[in-house]
């Protein structure tokens, strides 16, 4: 019996592959080692970040109707916790202070004073973390309140 | 005349034509997406708060992040990338002809370059007092820093806190 596939000769057709796929796969690896893609990180934005408190020296135009201020004092009574105070409301957790924030911005609302013209001022103590301010900032937020600053420390 | 016939062509091995195809367009991909060598001077040992509200910044070409540690001497340690370079901005500098305010002199100039549009980005540990962020928001507002951003992580819901009973919602 013969064997016919055995002694048939052997044609390659076409280029050699093999070194272009050699290099392009060590590009694709370089590529998903080195390269940093969307990251997990976003961003609070402030478009008025620090707000000096008491009277300043600024002359106002004539006609210039202030915002309305509502402060927001922010305490950590021990290093795990920490406590918002705003007019009548003292809470100490986000969802609390989101929802007395939301009802606080609907009074505004319900006696003409529009969220816009409502200067949110955050005056923390010195030793809050950054954590709890981002809490109360992100809060502020939350309750649809566009204007909000840092004060200086109390 | 003799005819000569072209011997039958067998290709051996496996066909590399749809594996080259899937590469090159993951390859074109990659590139397309990835940031490669781009650094904003961020100090990615800071460990940032995280938050469930935020958003992204398009234009990162105006901005400039500032790394905000505990320094010494009760002073915030602030770091950031400048003319290339990632190196410490103090607020104060006290020399013998006078105080300077390198920090705010940057800032200024940034704020010259870009105009309205110039950005500040804030990156602090999660645990930093205020007390050492306070300086840098002050010195962003003295060089008339209109947009100041607050980087944090994606995050989920805050873990459950006891509510404080304190007065409460009223």
């Amino acid at each position: 019996m013969k064997v016919q596939a055995a002694k048939k000769v052997h044609y390659d057709s076409g280029p050699n592959m093999t070194p272009l796929v050699d290099v392009v796969m060590v590009i694709l690896i370089f590529l998903m080692l080195v390269g940093s893609f969307s990251s997990a990180e976003w961003y609070l934005v402030s478009n008025l970040p620090f707000k000096a408190k008491g009277a300043g020296s600024t002359n106002v135009p004539p006609g210039f109707i202030p915002d309305e201020p509502l402060e927001i004092r922010v305490d950590q009574p021990d290093p795990t916790r920490w406590v918002a105070s705003a007019g009548r409301i003292q809470v100490g957790d986000s969802a609390s202070l989101r929802a007395a924030l939301n009802k606080m911005r609907l009074e505004f609302n319900a006696t003409g004073t529009p969220t816009d013209k409502v200067q949110v001022v955050l005056a923390p103590g010195r030793m809050v973390k950054y954590e709890y301010l981002i809490r109360v900032y992100e809060a502020a937020m939350d309750a649809k309140f566009t204007k909000i600053a840092f004060a200086t420390a109390h | 005349m003799k005819k000569h016939k072209m011997p039958d062509m067998k290709e051996g091995g496996v066909n590399v034509t749809p594996l080259i195809d899937v590469v090159m367009c993951l390859i074109i991909f990659f590139m397309l997406v990835a940031r490669i060598g781009v650094s904003r001077g961020t100090d990615n040992k800071i460990e940032i708060p995280s938050s469930i509200l935020g958003m992204k910044i398009e234009d990162m070409g105006n901005t400039l992040t500032l790394n905000v540690r505990q320094g010494a001497m009760d002073e915030p340690m602030v770091t950031a990338l400048v003319e290339n370079q990632v190196r410490e901005i103090k607020l104060r500098e006290d020399r013998g002809s006078g105080v300077s305010y390198p920090l705010r002199s940057v800032l200024q100039s940034f704020r010259k370059i870009k105009g309205d549009l110039f950005k500040v980005i804030i990156r602090a540990p999660r645990d930093l007092p205020y007390r050492f962020i306070e300086p840098v928001l002050i010195t962003c507002a003295e060089a008339d820093v209109k947009n100041v951003n607050f980087n944090t992580k994606k995050g989920s819901e805050e873990p459950a806190e006891t509510p404080v009973a304190m007065g409460g919602l009223q």
